[in-house]
């Protein structure tokens, strides 16, 4: 065990889910072909001048507003001035003085474990154009530059690689369900910055910067090697210099970038070319009474419905079902059936096809139909199986599909009694133990009724029976 | 405060602009820059940054753009004006360190 603490600090940089850019109406679209999303003022030319995107303003806005920010509601933008061939106006356009969310806060962990990493603020900037290295050049793509970006940062409040984990999963689910970004660290809509000092005093050690950090997973990683890379350093009497360094993720260490040997000076000054920004109080509201449905809120809808922990665990990693399950929250149903099946049969459906929900025929009407279905007993969690396949890819109605496929349920009460009675008769061991109050015994003999009808009993029925000519035994 | 720069400080600058300077030129220079950044340093005085700081020559606030796609040029339209191409990428001479 070390004796040096871990300090962390996270910079997330995201890209809103925007029509356009934030300076220019160019389309803001990631995969199009180079060099096609692009106005003359993504290139810079000269004369051009930058307009702010309402859309980008929103979705910022939303963020601060779902990371508990406090907002700056009179706002400008800054120039940040340094040159470098994906940046050809020479600065890049941000908020250094008057970022739009300040003091807010991410929580993470559960009940007495949970811990606030506080948001030391949000600010709203533009991306750069996307540069490929070759060996003899380099190649641009100015489809990126311009693209609005929230920057969100924290203070150092995490002490090891798995709260700078748990961190970052709940920032990203939160901006995920606030509609604001599609955080796709893979495509780079969401790349963090992570720092990372280590001190066996209160006062914090030297940082280092590590950049451009692939997955979530990676930056476990990344906190992990670089702690331990620190401390053989100072073990052997080496001070830490304050440098940034990048992940590699094949060899799973940090690489030397650059060393800060003054800082960095990127002469910021307000943007001349963009007046002030008011966000009204009206503004904010709307912005406030519409936002999406966030992950804590859904945990609670779900949990008044009965919905189990580990259902609802999964349903959050499972925006789109979220998304479904809550057209139907205003609606008298079962949602402990209707969680199961959307996770279970549905969900491998879906798996095994690569499809959507939306690319199948389950409307809220249909599903409630299945659902009505289910509870009259017209077919069971067994033949449901059978039917659900054509459910989903048709518009046929359950009654059409159970003709066509020759399924019948047997509600028929006096056949299941007479089932009933044989099974009581054939299995006296298992009559003795649920008397004996063995709950085992009611379930085997439930399943003993399955079989005999090839799963085509009402098991609602059948379990009301059974229970009936048990107790005349 | 001291009225100097130290020569390690005057150094650093020399090293900075690429030029060679001798001992007497560091000490000439310890007192020169230093009264140049005590001149810089009077803008520290003035308040900046209140709510009310003219940045633009406008006043008004700004009005925001609707989010909606206009303007996009085609690229064969700036592609004369750029020296390397490689298909639709923009060719520059190789970067180190992206």
């Amino acid at each position: 065990m070390s004796d040096y603490k871990k300090t962390v600090g996270i910079e997330v940089h995201c890209e809103l889910k925007t029509n356009t850019k934030m300076f220019s109406s160019a389309a803001n679209a990631y995969g199009d072909e180079a060099n096609s999303n692009i106005t003359l003022l993504d290139l810079a030319y000269p004369g051009t001048l930058p307009t702010v995107n309402y859309g980008a303003v929103m979705l910022a806005l939303r963020a601060a507003l779902a990371l508990n920010c406090e907002i700056n509601e009179d706002m400008f933008f800054d120039r940040k001035n340094y040159f470098y061939p994906d940046l050809p106006k020479g600065y890049q356009i941000t908020q250094a003085r008057t970022p739009i969310g300040i003091n807010g806060y991410v929580e993470i962990g559960e009940d007495e474990n949970s811990k606030k990493i506080r948001i030391h603020d949000i600010h709203i900037e533009e991306d750069t154009a996307k540069s490929v290295h070759q060996t003899d050049h380099s190649y641009l793509d100015f489809n990126r530059a311009g693209v609005p970006l929230i920057e969100i940062v924290t203070e150092p409040d995490m002490t090891s690689s798995d709260e700078a984990m748990l961190y970052l999963e709940k920032l990203r689910q939160l901006l995920l369900y606030a509609d604001v970004s599609d955080c796709k660290m893979e495509e780079g809509s969401m790349r963090c910055d992570v720092n990372v000092s280590i001190s066996k005093t209160e006062q914090l050690g030297t940082r280092t910067e590590i950049k451009n950090i692939s997955s979530i997973r990676n930056v476990g990683i990344a906190i992990d090697k670089e702690a331990t890379r620190q401390e053989e350093l100072l073990n052997q009497g080496i001070v830490i210099q304050e440098e940034t360094r990048r992940f590699d993720d094949v060899s799973g260490t940090t690489i030397l970038m650059r060393v800060k040997e003054i800082g960095n000076d990127y002469r910021y000054f307000p943007e001349p070319d963009i007046p002030k920004l008011h966000l009204s109080k009206e503004f904010i509201r709307d912005t406030k009474d519409n936002m999406p449905m966030l992950p804590d809120d859904r945990i609670e809808a779900y949990k008044k419905r009965n919905i189990s922990d580990i259902n609802i665990k999964k349903l959050l990693q499972n925006k789109p079902l979220s998304d479904y399950i809550n057209l139907f929250l205003d609606e008298d149903i079962d949602f402990v059936v209707l969680s199961n099946l959307l996770l279970g049969d549905i969900s491998a459906y879906l798996n095994r096809t690569m499809k959507d929900l939306t690319d199948t025929n389950l409307s809220k009407t249909r599903c409630l139909e299945l659902l009505t279905s289910l509870k009259e007993g017209k077919i069971t969690n067994k033949n449901i199986k059978d039917i659900l396949i054509d459910y989903l890819e048709t518009t046929k109605d359950v009654d059409t599909l159970l003709k066509e496929k020759g399924i019948e349920n047997i509600n028929d009460t006096e056949l299941l009694i007479k089932i009933i009675k044989n099974i009581i008769e054939n299995n006296p061991e298992s009559v003795e133990a649920y008397h004996n109050g063995h709950d085992r015994a009611i379930k085997y003999l439930m399943g003993q009724i399955m079989k005999e009808t090839k799963g085509a009993a009402n098991p609602a029925v059948a379990n009301k029976l059974l229970q009936e000519e048990l107790k005349k035994v | 405060m001291t009225d100097k720069l130290s020569r390690e400080e005057v150094l650093h600058v020399a090293h900075l602009a690429r030029i060679n300077i001798n001992d007497a030129e560091i000490e000439k220079y310890r007192v020169q820059l230093k009264e140049l950044l005590d001149e810089v340093d009077k803008i520290k005085d003035v308040t900046n940054y209140d709510k009310d700081m003219m940045i633009t020559p406008v006043k008004e606030e700004i009005k925001m753009r609707p989010d909606v796609e206009k303007d996009t040029i085609s690229f064969s339209l700036v592609r004369d004006n750029i020296p390397h191409t490689s298909g639709n990428l923009i060719e520059v001479p190789v970067m180190i360190h992206e």
